[in-house]
């Protein structure tokens, strides 16, 4: 194909495919290329090779089946979505959680904000040829997949929250579990970031590669630690706390640029953030009950249901008609690994979803892609795509 | 696009659940002294707008552009069907806006635009967000709303071949179509081009048989 470019000048470029299996596109992401040389022209990005309809789905069966589903979404740190769905029925209910339930979810959002980051710069890093770094990663993130395997029973698709508190309560010699994996986490971190801080080909091929202005993440509707790194102090954690967050000590991170570096760097300090947070949330973990004490979201304890009427139909009801949430409509998100996570919810009265909409993260800062990549190597669209961190899962739903 | 000159390195006052509630009634009512809208019934825990149609770009941009309101992020387009809904009277599905303000923490707004089945359009914000876009195609992929002015009204996550559009209540949720082939993506390649100020002198050839094979696929 010829063009001639803006200066008149004419240009033979080739187009090429990526994808949509490919391994450096981490799922089933597309991107076709004009090139000119190895400098990319103009891309096109598809998606949508991992829609499952997860929205039509979760229209068929109750608020509980959705868990499960929701899991699927960003695999990578499934309690965050968990905890994004309950929250967000939840407000329709306008129930609040206890409060031993609230500093459990802030212990698991942040447990899993850090697996999350780990494996996104380990991949991007792996994607970059550090290969040794992906397995310094891939340790602590092991000994994350067991403790979560103890706590929920399995390693990744975890359905750990419920409507109204948790699946369990934690099992015994979970705090002390979960120190020893923070501590191995800071040292990996540090081994990590020793390796790739004053490295030539590190830098070389992350510095001033994939820059986004924040005027134009900001219309791309970017949030989370990408929009962070283009230097944009928000955090939905710190600008509407919710689960008590104004009450723990930790900071935003941002960057400058907006370039491949600034997105793996702001991930890695963050979290450092998330360690100090989930060591704050231990320190106040106090006894106490995990779900409310609500007929209309929990059910009622073993030994009602096997001697009290009542007690037994309020479980026959919630199993089989599920949670009945008012009718409305509400729209309610939270701070995930990847950006602003929501929920929107329409409800009809039954305890079936009528619609229930999912704000992935991922797909504005996938849509933004070609401003990214356009003008850089082929190379670098490589390195840019995995510090995005797209989660096809979440992508295509 | 407009940035208002929002200083967005620092940080936000936190905002309080009160504090949002307030924040949507103000833009509620300034937008109401401006605009004919109505208050959304459906949203019982958040102060929202229906606005008509022919007035959602010229209020978006409002929004967008007014300094004590800042409006600069939309967060997601979001179609509903409301086929067979209880106690639902009016045109059949609903376009809801989700917007977010980067200037102030408390500001997060909902506008919905009601859309009659036998007329499947609504006007296209691409030109005041970016994001709108991928939303919008969306949109148009899973519930066959239009937008008009949209340059590349395309399915989005659905197979380009897909007949029908699936999250509308009466799409069978167990049916099963016939997709055989990748969609080719040149012209928006071309089209791209054509936006980073290029010219195309001969075109991508479509008539070697590699591509004539990838266009045609194996369609039935």
């Amino acid at each position: 194909m010829r063009v001639l470019d803006r200066t008149g000048e004419k240009l033979d470029l080739l187009t090429v495919n990526i994808g949509p299996s490919h391994p450096a596109t981490h799922g089933s992401l597309r991107i076709i290329c004009g090139l000119e040389g190895e400098t990319i022209k103009a891309a096109v990005a598809e998606i949508g090779y991992l829609h499952r309809g997860f929205e039509k789905m979760v229209e068929r069966g109750t608020y509980q089946q959705v868990m499960p589903y929701t899991d699927r979404l960003n695999y990578c740190s499934a309690i965050l979505n968990n905890i994004a769905f309950s929250k967000a029925v939840e407000s329709m209910f306008e129930i609040q959680i206890t409060e031993r339930c609230k500093v459990l979810r802030v212990l698991m959002s942040e447990f899993t904000r850090i697996v999350d980051h780990l494996i996104c710069v380990a991949a991007a890093l792996a994607d970059l040829g550090a290969q040794t770094a992906y397995f310094y990663y891939f340790v602590p993130r092991e000994d994350a997949m067991i403790i979560l395997e103890k706590l929920t029973g399995a390693r990744l698709t975890n359905s750990f929250s419920r409507i109204g508190g948790l699946y369990r309560d934690t099992y015994e010699g979970f705090e002390t579990d979960v120190l020893d994996f923070l501590k191995k986490t800071e040292e990996s971190l540090s081994d990590v970031f020793k390796l790739v801080d004053r490295n030539r080909i590190f830098l070389d091929r992350t510095q001033g590669i994939g820059c986004i202005t924040p005027e134009l993440a900001i219309s791309y509707g970017w949030t989370g630690p990408c929009l962070r790194a283009t230097g944009v102090d928000r955090d939905l954690r710190k600008d509407q706390p919710y689960f008590d967050y104004q009450t723990y000590d930790f900071d935003t991170i941002v960057g400058t640029r907006g370039d491949t570096y600034d997105r793996l760097m702001v991930r890695l300090f963050e979290a450092k953030e998330s360690i100090s947070i989930v060591r704050q949330a231990i320190k106040r973990l106090k006894p106490g009950p995990i779900n409310v004490s609500d007929p209309r979201v929990s059910q009622p304890q073993h030994e009602f249901a096997y001697h009290d009427m009542e007690a037994l139909i309020n479980r026959f009801k919630l199993v089989y008609e599920g949670v009945r949430v008012p009718q409305g409509e509400h729209y309610d998100a939270l701070e995930a690994a990847n950006g602003e996570l929501g929920f929107f919810i329409t409800s009809d009265g039954t305890g079936n979803p009528w619609r229930i909409k999912v704000r992935p993260p991922c797909l504005t800062q996938f849509a933004a892609f070609h401003n990214l990549v356009e003008g850089g190597m082929v190379s670098d669209a490589i390195a840019c795509l995995s510090s995005i961190n797209i989660i096809a899962g979440e992508l295509d739903r | 696009m407009k940035t208002l000159g929002t200083d967005y390195t620092k940080a936000l006052v936190p905002a309080t659940a009160a504090d949002i509630s307030c924040a949507q009634q103000s833009t509620f009512d300034w937008l109401a002294s401006r605009f004919p809208l109505d208050q959304d019934p459906l949203a019982k825990l958040s102060t929202s707008a229906i606005v008509r149609r022919e007035d959602l770009h010229e209020v978006v941009q409002a929004l967008r552009d007014t300094p004590e309101f800042a409006y600069d992020m939309l967060i997601d387009i979001i179609g509903i069907d409301y086929l067979n809904y209880p106690g639902h009277q009016g045109p059949r599905f609903a376009v809801t806006y989700l917007f977010k303000s980067m200037r102030f923490a408390a500001h997060r707004f909902q506008l919905k635009v009601l859309v009659d089945e036998e007329d499947l359009v609504v006007p296209s914000l691409h030109d005041l967000f970016h994001i709108a876009n991928w939303a919008e195609r969306e949109v148009w992929d899973l519930f066959g709303i239009r937008f008009e002015g949209h340059p590349n009204m395309k399915r989005l996550l659905n197979h380009f071949e897909f007949v029908g559009h699936p999250l509308r209540k009466d799409y069978p949720a167990q049916k099963r179509q016939w997709l055989s082939t990748n969609d080719p993506l040149l012209d928006q390649l071309e089209a791209r081009l054509r936006e980073n100020g290029m010219e195309l002198i001969d075109p991508i050839p479509l008539n070697t048989p590699a591509v004539e094979d990838v266009i045609k696929g194996s369609r039935r």
